[in-house]
Protein backbone atom coordinates (compact mmCIF):
# COMPACT_ATOMS: atom_id res chain seq x y z
CA UNK A 1 0.00 0.00 0.00
CA UNK A 2 1.45 3.43 -0.84
CA UNK A 3 1.19 6.54 1.21
CA UNK A 4 -0.71 8.73 -1.88
CA UNK A 5 1.86 11.80 -1.70
CA UNK A 6 2.27 12.82 -5.12
CA UNK A 7 5.38 15.58 -6.48
CA UNK A 8 5.62 17.23 -9.48
CA UNK A 9 8.97 18.39 -10.78
CA UNK A 10 9.77 20.67 -13.47
CA UNK A 11 7.41 19.65 -15.68
CA UNK A 12 7.00 21.01 -19.22
CA UNK A 13 4.48 19.86 -21.65
CA UNK A 14 4.47 21.45 -25.13
CA UNK A 15 2.06 21.13 -28.06
CA UNK A 16 2.93 22.82 -31.68
CA UNK A 17 5.19 24.89 -29.90
CA UNK A 18 3.29 26.28 -27.66
CA UNK A 19 3.44 25.45 -24.08
CA UNK A 20 0.58 23.68 -22.36
CA UNK A 21 2.13 23.46 -18.62
CA UNK A 22 5.28 24.77 -17.13
CA UNK A 23 5.24 23.69 -13.32
CA UNK A 24 8.42 23.96 -11.47
CA UNK A 25 7.61 22.08 -8.29
CA UNK A 26 4.59 21.36 -6.88
CA UNK A 27 4.18 18.78 -3.67
CA UNK A 28 1.06 16.94 -2.34
CA UNK A 29 1.63 15.27 0.73
CA UNK A 30 -0.80 12.28 1.17
CA UNK A 31 -3.77 12.83 2.80
CA UNK A 32 -4.28 16.16 1.38
CA UNK A 33 -7.35 17.76 -0.18
CA UNK A 34 -6.15 20.50 -3.33
CA UNK A 35 -8.27 21.75 -5.28
CA UNK A 36 -7.21 22.77 -9.12
CA UNK A 37 -9.24 25.64 -10.43
CA UNK A 38 -8.45 28.39 -13.10
CA UNK A 39 -10.44 29.20 -16.60
CA UNK A 40 -10.70 26.65 -19.66
CA UNK A 41 -7.28 26.11 -21.04
CA UNK A 42 -5.10 27.08 -18.17
CA UNK A 43 -4.05 23.65 -17.99
CA UNK A 44 -5.95 22.16 -15.21
CA UNK A 45 -6.76 18.98 -17.24
CA UNK A 46 -3.02 18.75 -18.39
CA UNK A 47 -1.87 18.82 -15.03
CA UNK A 48 -3.97 16.25 -13.99
CA UNK A 49 -2.97 13.79 -16.77
CA UNK A 50 0.36 14.16 -16.15
CA UNK A 51 -0.54 13.19 -12.46
CA UNK A 52 -1.66 10.16 -13.54
CA UNK A 53 0.61 9.43 -16.11
CA UNK A 54 -1.78 9.82 -19.16
CA UNK A 55 -0.12 12.15 -20.54
CA UNK A 56 4.25 11.76 -20.58
CA UNK A 57 5.53 15.71 -20.35
CA UNK A 58 8.29 16.70 -22.42
CA UNK A 59 10.57 17.12 -19.35
CA UNK A 60 10.55 16.84 -15.77
CA UNK A 61 9.34 14.01 -12.96
CA UNK A 62 6.02 12.76 -11.53
CA UNK A 63 6.86 11.16 -8.48
CA UNK A 64 4.10 8.77 -6.86
CA UNK A 65 5.19 7.70 -3.20
CA UNK A 66 9.07 7.68 -4.04
CA UNK A 67 8.53 6.62 -7.53
CA UNK A 68 9.02 8.51 -10.90
CA UNK A 69 6.32 7.56 -13.01
CA UNK A 70 7.24 9.11 -16.11
CA UNK A 71 10.56 6.71 -15.78
CA UNK A 72 8.65 2.91 -15.15
CA UNK A 73 8.39 0.42 -17.02
CA UNK A 74 5.09 -0.94 -18.30
CA UNK A 75 4.41 -3.44 -15.44
CA UNK A 76 5.93 -1.64 -12.47
CA UNK A 77 3.46 1.88 -14.03
CA UNK A 78 0.91 -0.29 -13.60
CA UNK A 79 1.57 -1.72 -10.14
CA UNK A 80 1.68 1.83 -9.24
CA UNK A 81 -1.18 3.23 -10.86
CA UNK A 82 -3.80 0.84 -9.07
CA UNK A 83 -3.62 2.99 -6.12
CA UNK A 84 -4.86 5.68 -8.29
CA UNK A 85 -8.95 6.66 -8.61
CA UNK A 86 -9.64 8.27 -11.57
CA UNK A 87 -12.99 10.21 -12.41
CA UNK A 88 -12.88 11.70 -16.02
CA UNK A 89 -14.82 14.03 -17.72
CA UNK A 90 -17.61 13.08 -19.76
CA UNK A 91 -16.35 12.72 -22.95
CA UNK A 92 -13.56 10.24 -22.15
CA UNK A 93 -15.74 7.65 -21.32
CA UNK A 94 -18.25 5.71 -23.35
CA UNK A 95 -21.44 6.61 -22.05
CA UNK A 96 -23.55 4.63 -24.77
CA UNK A 97 -22.52 1.50 -24.06
CA UNK A 98 -25.27 -0.90 -22.33
CA UNK A 99 -23.10 -1.87 -19.09
CA UNK A 100 -25.06 -2.08 -16.01
CA UNK A 101 -23.91 0.03 -12.97
CA UNK A 102 -22.79 -2.97 -11.39
CA UNK A 103 -20.47 -3.74 -14.13
CA UNK A 104 -19.45 -0.26 -14.28
CA UNK A 105 -18.21 -0.55 -10.36
CA UNK A 106 -16.88 -3.80 -10.90
CA UNK A 107 -14.20 -2.43 -13.57
CA UNK A 108 -13.03 -0.57 -10.17
CA UNK A 109 -11.59 -4.12 -9.24
CA UNK A 110 -9.70 -4.83 -12.17
CA UNK A 111 -6.16 -3.64 -11.29
CA UNK A 112 -6.39 -4.89 -7.81
CA UNK A 113 -6.97 -8.19 -9.45
CA UNK A 114 -3.94 -9.56 -11.36
CA UNK A 115 -4.17 -10.37 -14.79
CA UNK A 116 -5.80 -13.89 -15.91
CA UNK A 117 -7.76 -13.94 -12.87
CA UNK A 118 -11.56 -13.28 -12.37
CA UNK A 119 -13.43 -11.15 -10.03
CA UNK A 120 -14.19 -13.29 -6.77
CA UNK A 121 -17.12 -12.83 -4.09
CA UNK A 122 -14.96 -10.70 -2.04
CA UNK A 123 -14.75 -8.51 -5.07
CA UNK A 124 -18.14 -8.68 -5.73
CA UNK A 125 -18.57 -7.90 -2.12
CA UNK A 126 -16.64 -4.53 -2.10
CA UNK A 127 -18.56 -3.83 -5.34
CA UNK A 128 -22.01 -4.13 -3.63
CA UNK A 129 -21.13 -2.40 -0.80
CA UNK A 130 -20.09 0.63 -2.79
CA UNK A 131 -23.17 0.65 -4.95
CA UNK A 132 -25.16 1.00 -1.29
CA UNK A 133 -22.99 3.24 0.30
CA UNK A 134 -23.70 5.84 -2.77
CA UNK A 135 -27.23 5.42 -2.40
CA UNK A 136 -27.19 3.49 -6.04
CA UNK A 137 -28.89 -0.12 -4.45
CA UNK A 138 -32.20 0.40 -6.94
CA UNK A 139 -30.03 1.33 -9.78
CA UNK A 140 -27.58 -1.92 -9.58
CA UNK A 141 -29.23 -3.88 -12.73
CA UNK A 142 -29.90 -0.92 -14.62
CA UNK A 143 -27.63 0.34 -17.75
CA UNK A 144 -25.26 2.84 -17.06
CA UNK A 145 -25.80 4.89 -20.30
CA UNK A 146 -29.94 5.26 -18.81
CA UNK A 147 -28.99 6.99 -15.77
CA UNK A 148 -29.03 11.16 -15.11
CA UNK A 149 -25.31 12.64 -15.19
CA UNK A 150 -25.57 13.10 -11.58
CA UNK A 151 -25.84 9.50 -11.05
CA UNK A 152 -23.47 8.19 -13.51
CA UNK A 153 -20.88 11.02 -11.58
CA UNK A 154 -21.91 8.19 -8.54
CA UNK A 155 -21.64 5.53 -10.36
CA UNK A 156 -18.32 6.65 -11.50
CA UNK A 157 -17.30 7.42 -7.97
CA UNK A 158 -18.49 4.09 -6.55
CA UNK A 159 -15.85 2.12 -9.66
CA UNK A 160 -13.01 4.56 -8.42
CA UNK A 161 -13.43 3.73 -4.56
CA UNK A 162 -14.25 0.18 -5.44
CA UNK A 163 -10.55 0.13 -6.10
CA UNK A 164 -9.52 1.00 -2.58
CA UNK A 165 -7.49 4.20 -4.02
CA UNK A 166 -4.94 6.30 -2.18
CA UNK A 167 -5.20 8.99 -4.32
CA UNK A 168 -8.28 10.11 -5.89
CA UNK A 169 -7.96 12.62 -9.16
CA UNK A 170 -11.46 13.87 -10.24
CA UNK A 171 -11.64 15.98 -13.33
CA UNK A 172 -14.64 18.58 -13.20
CA UNK A 173 -17.10 16.21 -11.82
CA UNK A 174 -19.49 18.72 -11.10
CA UNK A 175 -19.79 20.45 -14.41
CA UNK A 176 -22.11 20.13 -16.52
CA UNK A 177 -24.37 18.76 -13.67
CA UNK A 178 -27.85 20.43 -12.06
CA UNK A 179 -27.11 23.04 -8.62
CA UNK A 180 -29.13 20.59 -6.35
CA UNK A 181 -26.22 17.62 -8.02
CA UNK A 182 -23.15 19.53 -8.01
CA UNK A 183 -23.83 20.40 -4.46
CA UNK A 184 -24.24 16.59 -3.53
CA UNK A 185 -21.68 14.81 -5.67
CA UNK A 186 -19.06 18.07 -3.71
CA UNK A 187 -20.38 16.63 -0.12
CA UNK A 188 -20.16 12.63 -1.66
CA UNK A 189 -16.07 13.65 -2.12
CA UNK A 190 -15.72 15.10 0.88
CA UNK A 191 -16.85 12.52 3.13
CA UNK A 192 -15.13 9.66 1.47
CA UNK A 193 -11.90 12.35 1.67
CA UNK A 194 -12.98 12.64 5.61
CA UNK A 195 -13.46 8.99 6.02
CA UNK A 196 -10.40 7.63 3.80
CA UNK A 197 -8.15 10.31 4.50
CA UNK A 198 -6.74 9.51 0.74
CA UNK A 199 -5.53 12.45 -1.12
CA UNK A 200 -7.78 14.07 -3.51
CA UNK A 201 -7.02 16.22 -6.10
CA UNK A 202 -10.25 18.02 -7.90
CA UNK A 203 -9.77 20.08 -10.77
CA UNK A 204 -12.70 22.71 -11.40
CA UNK A 205 -13.20 25.68 -12.92
CA UNK A 206 -15.71 26.39 -9.99
CA UNK A 207 -13.97 27.05 -6.92
CA UNK A 208 -17.46 26.77 -5.05
CA UNK A 209 -18.33 23.57 -5.80
CA UNK A 210 -15.11 22.43 -3.98
CA UNK A 211 -15.69 21.61 -0.12
CA UNK A 212 -15.01 23.71 2.70
CA UNK A 213 -12.68 20.76 3.70
CA UNK A 214 -10.34 21.83 0.98
CA UNK A 215 -8.04 24.44 2.11
CA UNK A 216 -5.82 24.28 -0.05
CA UNK A 217 -6.21 25.41 -3.97
CA UNK A 218 -3.80 25.70 -6.93
CA UNK A 219 -4.47 28.19 -9.12
CA UNK A 220 -3.57 28.06 -12.76
CA UNK A 221 -3.24 30.77 -15.82
CA UNK A 222 -2.01 30.25 -18.80
CA UNK A 223 -0.47 26.72 -18.27
CA UNK A 224 1.54 28.48 -14.88
CA UNK A 225 1.70 28.21 -11.51
CA UNK A 226 -0.30 31.77 -10.26
CA UNK A 227 -0.67 30.79 -6.66
CA UNK A 228 -0.11 27.40 -4.81
CA UNK A 229 -1.85 27.63 -0.99
CA UNK A 230 -4.46 28.45 1.34
CA UNK A 231 -7.76 29.56 -0.48
CA UNK A 232 -7.65 32.97 1.20
CA UNK A 233 -4.15 33.75 0.31
CA UNK A 234 -4.70 32.58 -3.22
CA UNK A 235 -8.41 33.71 -4.43
CA UNK A 236 -7.16 37.15 -3.66
CA UNK A 237 -8.86 40.15 -6.46
CA UNK A 238 -5.02 40.49 -8.12
CA UNK A 239 -4.48 37.08 -8.80
CA UNK A 240 -8.55 36.18 -9.87
CA UNK A 241 -8.52 39.39 -12.41
CA UNK A 242 -4.60 37.57 -13.80
CA UNK A 243 -6.48 34.06 -13.71
CA UNK A 244 -9.95 35.19 -14.63
CA UNK A 245 -9.21 38.20 -16.18
CA UNK A 246 -12.07 40.11 -14.69
CA UNK A 247 -12.78 42.39 -11.62
CA UNK A 248 -13.80 39.41 -9.43
CA UNK A 249 -13.17 38.39 -5.61
CA UNK A 250 -13.82 34.89 -3.63
CA UNK A 251 -16.65 35.14 -0.93
CA UNK A 252 -17.59 32.66 1.43
CA UNK A 253 -20.64 31.29 1.38
CA UNK A 254 -22.29 28.42 2.68
CA UNK A 255 -18.71 27.52 3.84
CA UNK A 256 -17.41 27.41 0.21
CA UNK A 257 -15.00 29.73 -1.57
CA UNK A 258 -17.42 31.42 -4.55
CA UNK A 259 -16.01 33.63 -7.34
CA UNK A 260 -18.03 36.69 -7.57
CA UNK A 261 -18.23 39.91 -9.79
CA UNK A 262 -16.26 42.93 -7.72
CA UNK A 263 -19.10 45.00 -6.17
CA UNK A 264 -19.19 48.10 -7.92
CA UNK A 265 -19.64 51.22 -5.67
CA UNK A 266 -21.24 49.34 -3.18
CA UNK A 267 -24.08 47.06 -4.42
CA UNK A 268 -24.03 43.61 -2.99
CA UNK A 269 -22.10 41.20 -5.16
CA UNK A 270 -23.85 38.84 -7.30
CA UNK A 271 -22.77 35.57 -8.42
CA UNK A 272 -21.43 34.84 -11.47
CA UNK A 273 -21.38 31.07 -12.62
CA UNK A 274 -17.99 30.64 -13.76
CA UNK B 1 -27.89 -32.44 -49.76
CA UNK B 2 -24.00 -33.18 -50.44
CA UNK B 3 -21.30 -33.06 -47.93
CA UNK B 4 -20.16 -29.48 -49.53
CA UNK B 5 -23.12 -27.94 -48.18
CA UNK B 6 -22.60 -28.47 -44.60
CA UNK B 7 -18.69 -27.45 -44.77
CA UNK B 8 -20.18 -24.46 -46.05
CA UNK B 9 -22.46 -24.29 -43.75
CA UNK B 10 -20.03 -24.90 -40.89
CA UNK B 11 -17.49 -22.64 -42.50
CA UNK B 12 -20.16 -19.66 -42.35
CA UNK B 13 -21.01 -20.52 -38.40
CA UNK B 14 -17.60 -20.10 -37.43
CA UNK B 15 -16.80 -16.97 -39.82
CA UNK B 16 -20.08 -14.98 -38.75
CA UNK B 17 -19.14 -15.96 -34.85
CA UNK B 18 -15.98 -14.87 -34.87
CA UNK B 19 -16.79 -11.62 -36.98
CA UNK B 20 -19.74 -11.17 -35.03
CA UNK B 21 -17.88 -11.52 -31.15
CA UNK B 22 -14.56 -9.58 -32.48
CA UNK B 23 -17.57 -6.86 -33.86
CA UNK B 24 -18.68 -6.73 -30.50
CA UNK B 25 -15.41 -4.97 -29.41
CA UNK B 26 -14.76 -3.46 -32.65
CA UNK B 27 -17.58 -1.17 -32.34
CA UNK B 28 -17.42 -0.74 -28.27
CA UNK B 29 -13.89 0.80 -28.62
CA UNK B 30 -15.38 2.96 -31.63
CA UNK B 31 -12.82 1.61 -34.07
CA UNK B 32 -14.81 1.09 -37.11
CA UNK B 33 -11.64 2.21 -39.50
CA UNK B 34 -9.21 -0.06 -37.89
CA UNK B 35 -11.56 -2.80 -39.16
CA UNK B 36 -11.84 -1.43 -42.81
CA UNK B 37 -8.10 -0.68 -42.50
CA UNK B 38 -6.58 -4.55 -41.34
CA UNK B 39 -9.09 -6.34 -43.61
CA UNK B 40 -7.49 -4.03 -46.13
CA UNK B 41 -4.04 -4.67 -44.62
CA UNK B 42 -4.60 -7.92 -45.12
CA UNK B 43 -5.97 -8.29 -48.49
CA UNK B 44 -3.16 -6.46 -49.32
CA UNK B 45 -0.78 -8.65 -47.70
CA UNK B 46 -2.37 -11.40 -49.34
CA UNK B 47 -2.12 -10.04 -53.36
CA UNK B 48 1.33 -9.49 -52.22
CA UNK B 49 2.37 -12.77 -51.04
CA UNK B 50 0.53 -14.16 -53.96
CA UNK B 51 3.13 -12.35 -56.08
CA UNK B 52 6.09 -13.46 -54.10
CA UNK B 53 4.76 -17.26 -54.38
CA UNK B 54 4.50 -17.35 -50.38
CA UNK B 55 1.20 -18.95 -48.80
CA UNK B 56 -0.80 -16.37 -48.76
CA UNK B 57 -3.14 -17.16 -45.64
CA UNK B 58 0.41 -16.73 -43.92
CA UNK B 59 1.36 -13.49 -45.57
CA UNK B 60 -1.78 -12.14 -44.66
CA UNK B 61 -2.07 -13.04 -41.05
CA UNK B 62 1.62 -11.65 -40.38
CA UNK B 63 0.91 -8.34 -42.44
CA UNK B 64 -2.21 -7.29 -40.10
CA UNK B 65 -1.22 -8.71 -37.14
CA UNK B 66 2.01 -6.51 -37.56
CA UNK B 67 -0.35 -3.56 -38.92
CA UNK B 68 -2.97 -3.79 -36.46
CA UNK B 69 -0.21 -4.22 -33.31
CA UNK B 70 1.60 -0.44 -34.48
CA UNK B 71 -1.88 0.68 -34.09
CA UNK B 72 -1.80 0.65 -30.98
CA UNK B 73 1.05 2.86 -30.21
CA UNK B 74 -1.13 5.79 -31.78
CA UNK B 75 -1.92 7.60 -28.20
CA UNK B 76 -5.31 9.57 -27.93
CA UNK B 77 -4.55 12.90 -27.10
CA UNK B 78 -0.96 13.26 -27.39
CA UNK B 79 -1.40 12.89 -31.76
CA UNK B 80 -1.92 16.15 -33.96
CA UNK B 81 -4.15 14.44 -36.43
CA UNK B 82 -7.60 12.72 -35.67
CA UNK B 83 -6.98 8.88 -35.26
CA UNK B 84 -10.00 8.73 -37.51
CA UNK B 85 -8.59 10.61 -40.49
CA UNK B 86 -5.16 8.81 -39.70
CA UNK B 87 -6.74 5.67 -40.47
CA UNK B 88 -8.52 6.99 -43.64
CA UNK B 89 -4.96 7.55 -44.87
CA UNK B 90 -3.60 4.77 -43.87
CA UNK B 91 -6.89 2.60 -46.09
CA UNK B 92 -6.32 4.86 -49.12
CA UNK B 93 -2.35 3.52 -49.07
CA UNK B 94 -2.72 -0.33 -48.29
CA UNK B 95 -5.95 -0.05 -50.86
CA UNK B 96 -3.64 2.15 -53.60
CA UNK B 97 -1.14 -1.11 -52.60
CA UNK B 98 -3.72 -3.54 -53.58
CA UNK B 99 -4.85 -2.49 -56.80
CA UNK B 100 -1.26 -2.07 -57.50
CA UNK B 101 -0.35 -6.04 -56.68
CA UNK B 102 -3.29 -6.81 -58.82
CA UNK B 103 -2.04 -5.07 -61.86
CA UNK B 104 1.28 -6.74 -61.39
CA UNK B 105 -0.07 -10.40 -61.55
CA UNK B 106 0.40 -12.14 -64.61
CA UNK B 107 -2.48 -14.03 -66.31
CA UNK B 108 -5.34 -14.99 -64.62
CA UNK B 109 -6.43 -12.46 -61.48
CA UNK B 110 -9.92 -14.95 -60.78
CA UNK B 111 -7.93 -16.07 -57.92
CA UNK B 112 -7.08 -12.82 -55.96
CA UNK B 113 -10.20 -11.07 -57.18
CA UNK B 114 -12.41 -13.78 -55.43
CA UNK B 115 -10.87 -11.72 -52.00
CA UNK B 116 -12.94 -8.79 -52.86
CA UNK B 117 -16.29 -10.69 -52.37
CA UNK B 118 -14.99 -13.90 -50.96
CA UNK B 119 -15.53 -17.31 -52.13
CA UNK B 120 -16.99 -19.26 -49.35
CA UNK B 121 -18.84 -21.23 -51.91
CA UNK B 122 -15.53 -22.50 -52.82
CA UNK B 123 -13.73 -22.95 -49.01
CA UNK B 124 -11.78 -26.18 -48.66
CA UNK B 125 -12.03 -28.14 -45.41
CA UNK B 126 -7.99 -27.22 -44.38
CA UNK B 127 -9.03 -23.35 -44.68
CA UNK B 128 -12.15 -23.85 -42.24
CA UNK B 129 -9.88 -25.74 -39.67
CA UNK B 130 -7.65 -22.57 -39.82
CA UNK B 131 -10.73 -20.16 -39.14
CA UNK B 132 -11.76 -22.29 -36.17
CA UNK B 133 -8.06 -21.94 -34.69
CA UNK B 134 -8.19 -18.47 -34.90
CA UNK B 135 -11.65 -18.12 -34.03
CA UNK B 136 -10.67 -20.85 -31.03
CA UNK B 137 -7.42 -18.46 -29.97
CA UNK B 138 -9.97 -15.23 -29.72
CA UNK B 139 -12.32 -16.65 -27.52
CA UNK B 140 -9.95 -17.97 -25.58
CA UNK B 141 -8.44 -14.47 -25.51
CA UNK B 142 -11.80 -12.98 -24.62
CA UNK B 143 -12.24 -15.23 -21.77
CA UNK B 144 -8.50 -14.95 -20.38
CA UNK B 145 -8.66 -10.69 -20.82
CA UNK B 146 -12.38 -10.49 -20.00
CA UNK B 147 -12.06 -8.23 -16.90
CA UNK B 148 -9.28 -6.05 -18.84
CA UNK B 149 -11.37 -5.97 -21.89
CA UNK B 150 -14.43 -4.58 -20.07
CA UNK B 151 -12.55 -1.90 -18.48
CA UNK B 152 -11.15 -0.59 -22.10
CA UNK B 153 -14.23 -0.56 -23.56
CA UNK B 154 -15.10 1.95 -21.02
CA UNK B 155 -12.63 4.33 -21.23
CA UNK B 156 -9.00 3.49 -22.25
CA UNK B 157 -7.36 6.55 -20.65
CA UNK B 158 -9.99 5.87 -17.24
CA UNK B 159 -8.25 1.89 -17.97
CA UNK B 160 -4.90 3.34 -17.94
CA UNK B 161 -4.92 5.78 -15.25
CA UNK B 162 -5.72 3.27 -12.82
CA UNK B 163 -3.30 0.85 -13.62
CA UNK B 164 -4.76 -1.86 -15.87
CA UNK B 165 -2.51 -3.45 -18.44
CA UNK B 166 -4.32 -1.08 -21.51
CA UNK B 167 -1.48 -0.78 -23.73
CA UNK B 168 -0.70 -4.83 -23.30
CA UNK B 169 -4.18 -5.80 -23.68
CA UNK B 170 -4.93 -3.53 -26.65
CA UNK B 171 -1.89 -4.54 -28.32
CA UNK B 172 -2.75 -8.11 -27.85
CA UNK B 173 -6.45 -7.63 -29.04
CA UNK B 174 -5.44 -5.41 -32.26
CA UNK B 175 -2.62 -8.53 -32.85
CA UNK B 176 -6.07 -11.22 -33.13
CA UNK B 177 -7.96 -8.65 -34.83
CA UNK B 178 -5.52 -8.03 -37.44
CA UNK B 179 -5.54 -12.14 -37.60
CA UNK B 180 -9.01 -12.83 -37.62
CA UNK B 181 -9.85 -11.00 -40.15
CA UNK B 182 -6.97 -11.94 -42.34
CA UNK B 183 -7.90 -15.84 -42.39
CA UNK B 184 -11.57 -14.93 -42.99
CA UNK B 185 -11.40 -12.61 -45.56
CA UNK B 186 -10.72 -15.16 -48.40
CA UNK B 187 -14.33 -16.29 -47.38
CA UNK B 188 -16.21 -12.75 -47.31
CA UNK B 189 -14.32 -10.77 -49.43
CA UNK B 190 -12.52 -7.42 -48.33
CA UNK B 191 -16.07 -5.25 -49.42
CA UNK B 192 -18.14 -7.44 -46.99
CA UNK B 193 -15.95 -8.18 -44.22
CA UNK B 194 -16.66 -4.96 -42.51
CA UNK B 195 -20.44 -5.22 -42.77
CA UNK B 196 -19.88 -8.29 -40.69
CA UNK B 197 -18.13 -6.84 -38.43
CA UNK B 198 -19.67 -3.37 -37.77
CA UNK B 199 -23.73 -4.59 -37.91
CA UNK B 200 -24.17 -7.85 -35.78
CA UNK B 201 -22.57 -5.81 -33.15
CA UNK B 202 -24.28 -2.26 -33.85
CA UNK B 203 -27.57 -4.14 -33.42
CA UNK B 204 -26.77 -6.13 -30.25
CA UNK B 205 -25.94 -2.70 -28.49
CA UNK B 206 -28.96 -1.17 -29.78
CA UNK B 207 -30.67 -3.97 -27.73
CA UNK B 208 -29.25 -5.42 -25.27
CA UNK B 209 -28.05 -5.09 -21.63
CA UNK B 210 -24.66 -5.54 -19.91
CA UNK B 211 -22.16 -6.76 -21.51
CA UNK B 212 -22.52 -10.86 -21.78
CA UNK B 213 -25.71 -10.19 -23.63
CA UNK B 214 -23.85 -8.05 -26.20
CA UNK B 215 -21.18 -10.62 -26.46
CA UNK B 216 -24.02 -12.99 -27.14
CA UNK B 217 -26.39 -11.28 -28.88
CA UNK B 218 -23.80 -10.15 -31.33
CA UNK B 219 -22.06 -13.51 -32.17
CA UNK B 220 -25.46 -14.94 -33.00
CA UNK B 221 -25.98 -12.30 -35.07
CA UNK B 222 -22.88 -12.65 -36.52
CA UNK B 223 -23.64 -16.40 -37.64
CA UNK B 224 -27.47 -16.00 -38.15
CA UNK B 225 -25.82 -13.45 -41.03
CA UNK B 226 -24.05 -15.76 -42.69
CA UNK B 227 -25.97 -18.97 -42.00
CA UNK B 228 -29.20 -16.68 -43.21
CA UNK B 229 -27.98 -14.95 -45.99
CA UNK B 230 -25.92 -18.45 -47.14
CA UNK B 231 -29.34 -20.31 -47.54
CA UNK B 232 -31.32 -17.29 -48.98
CA UNK B 233 -28.69 -17.45 -51.75
CA UNK B 234 -29.16 -21.34 -52.19
CA UNK B 235 -32.39 -21.34 -52.47
CA UNK B 236 -33.44 -17.98 -54.28
CA UNK B 237 -30.18 -18.37 -56.30
CA UNK B 238 -28.72 -15.10 -55.72
CA UNK B 239 -24.98 -14.18 -54.99
CA UNK B 240 -24.08 -15.39 -52.00
CA UNK B 241 -21.65 -11.92 -50.27
CA UNK B 242 -24.36 -10.02 -51.14
CA UNK B 243 -27.18 -12.05 -49.10
CA UNK B 244 -25.06 -11.93 -46.13
CA UNK B 245 -24.51 -8.72 -45.82
CA UNK B 246 -27.71 -7.63 -46.41
CA UNK B 247 -28.63 -10.40 -43.85
CA UNK B 248 -26.49 -8.37 -41.72
CA UNK B 249 -28.05 -4.97 -42.27
CA UNK B 250 -31.36 -6.26 -41.83
CA UNK B 251 -30.74 -7.31 -38.52
CA UNK B 252 -29.72 -3.74 -37.50
CA UNK B 253 -32.66 -2.11 -39.09
CA UNK B 254 -34.71 -4.54 -37.07
CA UNK B 255 -32.98 -4.34 -33.92
CA UNK B 256 -32.84 -0.32 -34.54
CA UNK B 257 -36.70 -0.48 -34.88
CA UNK B 258 -37.01 -2.71 -31.73
CA UNK B 259 -35.41 -0.65 -29.59
CA UNK B 260 -37.43 2.87 -30.94
CA UNK B 261 -40.77 1.00 -30.66
CA UNK B 262 -40.84 -1.03 -27.88
CA UNK B 263 -40.57 2.35 -25.49
CA UNK B 264 -38.35 0.09 -23.89
CA UNK B 265 -36.09 1.60 -21.08
CA UNK B 266 -32.88 0.09 -19.85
Amino acid sequence: MIDGSLTLSDICVRSSGRTLLQIDHLHVPAGDFVGIVGTNGAGKTTLLKVAAGLIRPDGGQVTLDGSDLTRLSGWRKCELRKHIGYIPQSAEYNAELPFTVREVVAMGRTSVRPLLTRLNTDDYGIIDRWIDALGLADRRNQTFRSLSGGEQQKVLIARAMAQDPRILMLDEPCASLDFHWKYEISEIVERLHRQTRMTVLMVSHDTGVLPSTCRRVVLLAEGRLLGDGDVDAILTPEKLRQAYHGDLVAATVGGRRHILAAPSGGGSPTNREM
Amino acid sequence: MDPFFYLIIAAGVIAGASCGLLGAYIVGLRLPFVGIFISHTAMAGTVFSYLLGLNPVVGAVAISALAAMSLAAIRPGRTRIDPNVAMAILFSLVLGLTFLGIGLIQGTRTEILGLLWGSILFVRGSHVVVIAVAAATFVLFVALFNKELKALLFSRGVASATGVHETFVYALFLALCGVILAVNLPLIGGLMIFSLITNPAAAAYQICRGHRAVLVVSTAFGVLSTVGGFLVSYWADLPTGACIVLASTLLFALSAGYRAFSGRTD
